[in-house]
């Protein structure tokens, strides 16, 4: 009978989730955290490329980015690049990153030739993305704005908050697989705004699209680095752990970070873009999932 | 239907085949949802909005029908229907142009206006862009954006022509899932506009905060809102919370305060058909005590 029942019963489930996103759907079990790199001062700027390298920074008192290789290979890949907290892959293969601190600039760095180019000074970046036809937007936290260079472009305000309506403190950046909708997070709120990407590449309807979780009702999210999986599921890092939206926006789960340390940037990348990198402190983990970063929907980013 | 629903629940018991026969089989839409000779049809029009200020950017289908008695020098009531595709549709789960037609001919719910309106979508203006579902931030949010939107800027924009009547009493919100929560979100805002709503399989569950409602409701001055609550044994058990239970605790937590409700649990899945087959006896119920209208079949 109990045989019976779980076989009447099982349609009647598929069908349940098939229009939910939970956490078994991402994560696998049995398959933990796993320690990929330590040993620096304060990791971030996850990014990835089309065969599945990941690439980090150590903002804090470091000076290089670094590479994981699908193997796990840790490798320097430039040097002299101090106060590194974003970065993303353009369509002409450069890093495009944010450098802070006193540098205020966005740079790109070609890692073939070693060269580094200014592509905007007097900036406060905090994290950005590249489109696939080579928009910049990156956010400046301090100035609750969202900024944008257009191609060979200069800066531009695409979005500014204010102190009734916006992310007060927009952190973490990403696109959706179409690079239809913007997402930034709010480090100092309770919510992860989305923002239609329109033909002439500015930013439109703004809106509270996700709500994030707070360790109190009081308490901000501290919302920080995002990333979207090739189904279009949003991944926020935040003080309670790593919270997963499905694409209309409604919370999947939280997924524990790897150690007591803060997490404030998460990239896929590995083997497939199948496994969720996350920045927590002096150490970058990994763990295999279900799913893949939307990277592997694309060969443009060799 | 309760006692046809402990004949089905039985069988289940002695043959567990039973389950899987499909809920629309138990739960027939009666005459009353079927066109009826004699029976004056109003008419029905298909509409786009697009100039949304509260949800900037969307656009939506929506549904207007008018009764054929009604009469420009005669105030009608309105009620509005969320996901209005499903409620429209003349072969759907509500049929309610049909259930209008039948139940006012009858003279058991008072001349009204239907308005079927979908949930927003944000197109994509880039080429290879998604249109973006606005359906959960609008209708699983808590607050009063959703009810601002029809109060505020959709209801006078799409009934200007008509002539209604200006009182909560005249006015109901109605819808299926997280439209269900949604109709009961807008009346909970704003009960000087709304006093009827009904909740079909309604998701009282955490998808966006919507548990708390049992919570909220125990703990205010009970407002002036008669709600109509119906679910089914087997709807969805998953990561936004249980179904069943969540309208259980809805149905308690209405009883607790004391609110002029009624709670209907069927042995249905994730489904229209129950609900759609109980409307033209949930709109009896809601109605019978307006202004001139007769006492139904049922009451």
């Amino acid at each position: 009978m109990a045989g019976m029942a779980s076989l009447i019963l099982f349609p009647m489930l598929s069908r349940a989730t098939a229009q939910d996103m939970p956490l078994t759907q991402v994560l696998i079990e049995d398959e933990d955290w796993k320690l990929v790199s330590e040993g620096h001062r304060f990791t971030d700027g996850l990014t990835t490329d089309g065969k599945g390298n990941l690439y980090f920074s150590d903002v804090a008192g470091g000076t290089t980015i670094n590479r994981v290789d699908p193997d796990g290979t840790v490798t320097v890949v430039a040097k002299d690049a101090p106060r590194i907290s974003g970065m993303h892959f353009g369509p002409d293969g450069r890093i495009y990153a944010c450098q802070g601190g006193t540098y205020g600039r966005i740079v790109a760095f070609d890692l073939q030739t070693g060269m580094m180019e200014v592509i905007a000074e007097n900036v406060k970046p905090n994290d950005l993305v590249v489109t696939n036809d080579g928009h910049i937007y990156f956010t400046e936290t301090s100035k609750m704005q969202v900024s944008h260079i257009k191609p060979g472009g200069k800066v531009q305000a695409a979005d500014v908050a204010t102190k009734a309506d916006g992310p007060q403190r927009p952190n973490g950046i990403t696109l959706t697989p179409d690079q239809g909708t913007l997402a930034v997070s709010d480090y100092g709120g309770r919510y992860t705004w989305v923002w239609r990407l329109e033909k002439d590449a500015s930013l439109s309807c703004r809106q509270p699209y996700i709500t994030l979780r707070t360790p109190t009702p009081d308490l901000p999210s501290k919302g920080d680095g995002m990333t979207t999986d090739a189904v279009g599921r949003y991944y926020v890092t935040s003080t309670v752990g790593i919270q997963m939206f499905d694409p209309t926006g409604r919370m999947g789960g939280v997924i524990a970070a790897p150690s007591d340390q803060p997490i404030v940037s998460v990239a896929f990348a590995g083997p497939g873009h199948a496994y969720l990198y996350v920045a927590a402190g002096d150490s970058i983990f990994r763990r295999k999932t279900k799913t893949s970063g939307i990277e592997s929907l694309s060969k443009k980013r060799q | 239907m309760k006692p046809m629903n402990s004949v089905l629940a039985l069988l289940g018991l002695l043959c567990p085949l039973c389950l899987s026969v499909p809920a629309s089989a138990d739960y027939p839409l009666t005459a009353d949802s079927k066109p009826q000779p004699g029976v004056p049809k109003g008419t029905v029009t298909q509409h786009r909005w697009e100039d949304s200020q509260v949800y900037p950017g969307t656009t939506r289908d929506y549904w207007v029908y008018v009764p054929a008695q009604y009469e420009s020098s005669k105030p009608a009531c309105l009620m509005v229907f969320q996901d209005g595709r499903g409620y429209v549709n003349e072969k759907g789960h509500s049929r309610v142009p049909a259930v209008f037609d039948n139940l006012i001919h009858k003279g058991e719910m008072p001349v009204t206006i239907g308005v079927f309106v979908n949930p927003g979508a944000i197109p994509a203006t880039r080429p290879g862009g998604k249109s973006r579902s606005n359906r959960s931030f609008e209708y699983d949010s808590l607050g009063n954006q959703y009810a601002t939107f029809l109060i505020d800027e959709f209801l006078p924009a799409v009934t200007g022509d008509y002539n209604l009547v200006d009182s909560p009493e005249s006015r109901g919100v109605v819808g299926i899932s997280s439209g269900g929560i949604c109709a009961f979100t807008a009346a909970w805002e704003r009960p000087d506009y709304f006093s009827k709503v009904i909740s079909y399989i309604g998701s009282f569950t955490n998808i966006r905060g919507g548990h708390v409602y049992p919570a909220l409701i125990r703990k205010t001055e009970p407002k002036p809102i008669r709600v109509f609550l119906q679910e089914g044994e087997n709807d969805l058990d998953n990561l936004h919370g249980s179904w069943p239970l969540a309208n259980r605790q809805m149905a308690a937590a209405l009883e607790f305060a004391k609110y002029d409700y009624r709670f209907e649990m069927g042995d249905g899945k994730h489904s229209g058909q129950h609900g759609g087959a109980l409307l033209p006896e949930i709109l009896r119920w809601l109605w019978r005590d307006y202004a001139g209208v007769k006492q139904g079949a049922n009451q």
